[in-house]
C-alpha cells in the first residue's frame, strides 16, 4: 500500500522511452505557451490578482503537474478555479491588496492540501459519478460568468457593481451614454472582431490574432487621442522574475479568518480535480497514453499546494490548451514542461510589447474564450435525454443568478440524485401461470429499489410466487427483511415465496439470516 | 430559573469565545491609543486590510520603483517631491484627504483623491495611468487617509503643497538659472541633470514629463526654494529658485501626455 503511494508520489517519466518526437513535442509547448499568456493575465483578474500571478500560474502550476503527471494534459490557469478564487476572497480584503494577495495564496494552499487528500483516500473515483452534463454546464456557467465580467473591462465599468447580471444589463443598456468608453468599447470590438475573421483562417491561433488586433487598434487609438481622454486601462508593467519565491504568511489570526474560506477550498478542489479528470480521461480513451488517474490527482494537489510558494495560484486542467497539444500531436507530459518554459522565455522578451497592452483587448479575448464555453451543441446533445438536459440547464441557470460556487452544488446534488434515481429502478418481469407467478429481478435491491419491487408483489397478492434473483447485483439488509416479512404474510394467506438464488447469493443470504421461512432454491 | 442562567452563561462564554479574536486585533487596540506609527506598523506580524494598504501605500510611495513599477515610467519616486514619505510641509505633504473629493474646472467632475495620484503616475512619474480600483491606487489613497488622521475636513492643512514665492519684480531668467543650478545642483543632479544614486534626475527622460505639476516653474520655484539644496532649504533667494526653475523648465523631458501625437505628427508634416 506505502509502496503504492510512494512510486505514485515519485515522477515516474515513463513517458521517456515514448518521447520518439521531441520535436513536436517541443512545438506544442510552444503553441500552449502562447495560448496560455493571455489566459494567465485574464484568469488573474478574475482572481482578483495582478496579472504576473496568471503568468507564475501558467509557468509552475504546468511544470508540476507535468513533472509528476502522466498524461500530455495542460494544467495551469483554469476559469472556474480562477473565478472561484475570486468570490471567495474578495469579502476578505480588497482586491490585490498584500492581505487579499496572502488569503489567496492559504486558499491554494487549503486547495492543495484537499486535493492530496482525495488523492489518499483514492478519491478519483468520486468523479465517475459527476454527470458530463453537469460539467458542461458547469463550464458553460463559468463561460457566462467570464463574458459579464469581460464587459466591464470592454466598456469600462470598474466602478460599478451589480448583484444581478440583468441589472448590469439594464443599467448598461440605458445609460449607454454616460456609462461607456467609446475608445475601449472599440478596442474591445476589434479583438473579438478579430478572433472571430481570424478563426476562418486558423481555427488554432485566432487567439493570437485576436490579441493582436486588439493590441494594434490599441495603439492606433493611443496614438490619436492621449490617455487623458482615453481613460484607457493598460496592463502595464510587469515586475516579473525567474524565480519569484513567496513564502505565505501564515499565522493565528489570518487561520482564524481563513476558516470562512474551507468551503470555497473544498468547491475549488473539487471542481479543479473534476475538469482534470474529465480531461485526463478522454485523453485515456482517444490516445494510448500510459495514464494514471490517482497519479494525475497527485501531481495536480502538489502542484496546487506549491503555487503559493512561487507567487502562483491554484490551477487544473485546460479543456482548450489540452485540445490544441493533442491536435498537435504531443503525447507526453514533455510538452507541458516545455510549455512551462517558454512562457517564461516569452514573457521575458514579450513583457515590455505587453505594457502597454489595453485591459479592452485582454478582455475581449476573455469575451472569445466565455463565448467558446457555451456551446450550442452542448444543449443540443444533452437535450436527447431529458435528466442530463435538466442537469445542464440547472447548474448553467444557477450560476447565472447565484454564482459558481452555488452552481457547482447543484450540479454535483443533481448528478447525485439522477444518479440514485437510476439505479433504484429495477427491470422486472412477470410471468404467469397455473401454480403461480414468477419475478424476474435485474438490478440492484436495496432499500432504495424496494418501493418498486413492493408495488408489484401486492398486485399478485395471495398466488405462490417465485422470484428469480439470479440476475441481481446487490441484495441488502432491508431487502432480506422485506422477503421474510411478505413471506410470513404470504404464508397466512396460504401462498408460498420461492427464491431462486444463484450460489454466492445463497451464501449471502444464509448469512442475513433469510433461510428459515423462504424457499431458497439455488440455480 | 436555573435553565435561564445556564443559557445566559453559555451565551456569555460563546460571546466571549467569538469576540477574542476581535480583541485580539492589533487595530482595535489601536483605536482606542491613538494612531501607530508606520514603524510600529512595520514591525506588525498581522495587520488588518486598512493597515495593511497603509504600510502597502508606505512602501509605494518610498520606493515606487520597486512597489508600483507597473505603472511608472521614470526613474521617480513619489517621495523625491512629496519630502519624507510625504509628511514634510512645504514638500508637497499628502495629509489632504479631506481636500477630496474636490470639484475640478478641467474635466467638470468631482475628483477623489484616487483620480490625483493616478494624475502623479501620469505626470510625475511619466508612467502610465492606473485604473481606479487597481490595488496600488487604494493602497495610496488609505496611507493618505492615514497621513490626514486629525486634520479637519475641508479646511487646508498647514504648509500644504509648496510655499507660493511673493512676485519679485523680475522675469525669471533661465541664463542666471543655469548659473545658479551648476554652482548649487550640479553636485547632487549631475550637470546634464541626470542624477546620480540615491538623487534624482531632474531632466531628461528618466524624470517627470511636461505636464507635471513640477513643470509648472512658480511650482518648482515653490518647491526648490523651500527644500533645496537638500538639507539647506532656504537659502537661495526667490528670484534664484525662480530663474533655476525656469532653466528646468527648458531641459528635455518626456512629452506632455495630454498632447495627440497624432496632431504632433500632422503639425510636423505641414511644418
Ligand atoms: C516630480 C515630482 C513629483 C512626483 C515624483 C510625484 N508628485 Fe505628486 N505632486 C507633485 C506636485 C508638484 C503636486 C502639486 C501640484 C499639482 O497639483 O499638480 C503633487 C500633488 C500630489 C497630490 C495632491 C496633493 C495636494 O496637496 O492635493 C497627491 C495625492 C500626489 N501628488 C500623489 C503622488 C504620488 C502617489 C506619487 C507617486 C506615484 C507622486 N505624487 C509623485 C509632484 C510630484
Ligand atoms: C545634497 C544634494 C542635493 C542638492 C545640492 C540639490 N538637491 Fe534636489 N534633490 C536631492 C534629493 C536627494 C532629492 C530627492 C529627495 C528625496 O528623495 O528625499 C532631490 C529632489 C529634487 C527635485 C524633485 C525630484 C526631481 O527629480 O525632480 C527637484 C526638482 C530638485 N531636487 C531640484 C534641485 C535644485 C534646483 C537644486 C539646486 C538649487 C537641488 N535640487 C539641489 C538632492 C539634492
Amino acid at each position: 500500500m506505502i509502496r503504492q503511494y510512494l512510486s505514485e508520489a515519485t515522477p515516474s517519466f515513463a513517458w521517456k522511452n515514448r518521447l520518439g518526437n521531441w520535436r513536436t513535442e517541443i512545438f506544442a509547448g510552444f503553441v500552449g505557451a502562447i495560448l496560455v499568456i493571455p489566459q494567465g493575465i485574464t484568469f488573474a483578474y478574475l482572481a482578483g490578482l495582478q496579472p504576473e500571478y496568471g503568468l507564475y500560474c501558467a509557468i509552475f502550476v504546468t511544470l508540476f503537474c507535468s513533472i509528476l503527471g502522466t498524461s500530455s494534459m495542460m494544467s495551469g490557469p483554469n476559469t472556474a478555479v480562477a473565478i472561484l478564487i475570486g468570490t471567495a476572497v474578495l469579502p476578505l480584503a480588497g482586491r490585490g491588496s498584500p492581505v487579499y494577495i496572502d488569503f489567496v495564496f492559504l486558499l491554494c494552499l487549503m486547495v492543495g492540501a484537499i486535493q492530496l487528500l482525495f488523492w489518499l483516500m483514492r478519491g478519483a473515483r468520486i468523479f465517475q459519478y459527476l454527470s458530463p452534463a453537469a460539467i458542461s454546464g458547469i463550464s458553460a456557467g463559468a463561460g457566462f460568468l467570464i463574458i459579464m465580467s469581460s464587459l466591464d473591462s470592454i466598456l469600462d465599468l470598474s466602478t460599478f457593481k451589480t448583484t444581478f447580471f440583468y441589472e448590469k444589463i439594464y443599467v448598461i443598456i440605458s445609460d449607454a451614454r454616460d456609462l461607456v468608453n467609446p475608445y475601449s468599447l472599440f478596442i474591445g470590438l476589434c479583438t473579438i472582431a478579430g478572433g472571430y475573421v481570424g478563426r476562418r483562417f486558423s481555427p488554432r491561433y485566432f487567439i493570437i490574432i485576436a490579441v493582436t488586433a486588439g493590441y494594434l487598434s490599441g495603439l492606433l487609438v493611443a496614438f490619436i487621442w492621449p490617455q487623458p481622454i482615453t481613460e484607457l486601462e493598460y496592463l502595464g508593467r510587469m515586475p516579473l522574475e525567474w524565480l519569484p519565491f513567496s513564502v505565505p504568511t501564515i499565522n493565528m489570526e489570518y487561520l482564524m479568518i481563513s476558516t470562512k474560506l474551507i468551503p470555497y477550498a473544498i468547491t475549488i478542489a473539487f471542481i479543479g480535480l473534476a475538469q482534470s479528470l474529465v480531461i485526463v480521461r478522454e485523453l485515456k480513451m482517444e490516445t494510448d497514453q500510459d495514464i494514471n488517474l490517482d497519479k494525475e490527482v497527485y501531481a495536480q494537489g502538489i502542484a496546487n499546494l506549491l503555487a503559493p510558494f512561487f507567487s502562483s495560484f491554484a490551477g487544473a486542467g485546460s479543456f482548450n490548451r489540452t485540445k490544441a497539444n493533442q491536435s498537435l500531436g504531443a503525447t507526453t507530459p514533455f510538452s507541458g514542461i516545455a510549455s512551462a518554459g517558454f512562457v517564461l522565455v516569452l514573457i521575458t522578451f514579450l513583457g515590455p510589447i505587453l505594457t502597454y497592452m489595453p485591459m479592452a483587448a485582454m478582455a475581449g479575448t476573455l469575451f472569445i474564450v466565455g463565448a467558446d464555453m457555451i456551446k450550442w451543441r452542448d444543449i443540443k446533445h444533452y437535450a436527447k435525454v431529458r435528466a442530463e438536459l435538466v442537469i445542464y440547464l440547472a447548474t448553467f441557470i444557477s450560476i447565472m443568478f447565484f454564482g459558481l460556487a452555488t452552481g457547482v452544488v447543484v450540479a454535483v446534488f443533481l448528478s447525485v440524485s439522477v444518479f440514485m434515481l437510476r439505479i433504484s429502478q429495477l427491470e422486472l418481469t412477470v410471468e404467469s401461470s397455473d401454480s403461480g407467478v414468477l419475478l424476474k429481478v435485474k438490478g440492484a435491491l436495496f432499500y432504495a429499489s424496494l418501493a418498486h419491487l413492493t408495488e408489484r408483489f401486492h398486485s399478485h397478492f395471495g398466488k405462490n410466487m417465485t422470484v428469480d434473483l439470479q440476475f441481481t447485483t446487490h441484495i441488502d439488509q432491508s431487502a432480506v427483511d422485506f422477503f421474510i416479512r411478505e413471506s410470513k404474510h404470504m404464508a397466512a394467506h396460504g401462498a408460498r415465496l420461492t427464491l431462486l438464488i444463484n450460489d454466492k447469493q445463497g451464501h449471502f443470504l444464509k448469512k442475513l439470516g433469510a433461510s428459515s421461512d423462504i424457499e431458497l432454491v439455488a440455480l | 430559573m436555573q435553565n435561564m442562567t445556564l443559557i445566559r452563561k453559555l451565551i456569555t462564554v460563546v460571546s466571549l469565545i467569538t469576540a477574542t479574536p476581535v480583541l485580539l486585533m492589533p487595530s482595535v487596540v489601536w483605536a482606542q491609543q491613538g494612531q501607530p506609527t508606520i514603524e510600529q506598523l512595520l514591525q506588525e506580524p498581522f495587520l488588518d486590510d486598512y493597515y495593511s494598504n497603509v504600510v502597502y501605500g508606505y512602501e509605494i510611495i518610498t520606493d515606487t520603483q520597486n512597489n508600483a513599477s507597473r505603472y511608472v515610467g521614470n526613474s521617480l519616486n513619489c517621495s523625491n517631491c512629496h519630502l519624507q514619505a510625504g509628511t514634510q510641509k512645504e514638500a508637497l505633504p499628502l495629509n489632504v484627504a479631506g481636500m477630496y473629493p474636490k470639484w475640478r474646472a478641467k474635466n467638470g467632475k468631482r475628483n477623489g483623491i484616487g483620480l490625483r495620484i493616478r494624475e502623479c503616475f501620469l505626470y510625475s512619474m511619466d508612467g502610465i495611468m492606473p485604473p481606479e480600483d487597481a490595488p496600488e491606487v487604494l493602497a495610496i489613497s488609505a496611507y493618505v487617509s492615514y497621513l490626514s488622521q486629525g486634520q479637519i475636513m475641508g479646511a487646508e492643512p498647514e504648509g500644504r503643497g509648496v510655499p507660493t514665492l511673493p512676485d519679485t519684480g523680475y522675469d525669471p531668467n533661465p541664463a542666471n538659472g543655469r548659473a545658479v543650478y551648476l554652482e548649487q545642483c550640479a553636485s547632487c543632479h549631475g550637470v546634464q541633470g541626470e542624477g546620480m544614486v540615491g538623487m534624482p534626475p531632474v531632466w531628461g527622460l528618466n524624470s517627470y514629463n511636461k505636464g507635471a505639476g513640477m513643470n509648472d516653474i512658480r511650482e518648482a520655484a515653490g518647491f526648490i526654494w523651500a527644500n533645496m539644496p537638500l538639507g539647506n532649504g532656504k537659502s537661495l533667494s526667490h528670484q534664484q529658485a525662480l530663474d533655476v526653475s525656469a532653466y528646468l523648465n527648458l531641459q528635455i523631458r518626456p512629452s506632455d501626455p495630454r498632447d495627440s501625437k497624432f496632431l504632433k505628427l500632422l503639425e510636423h508634416l505641414i511644418n
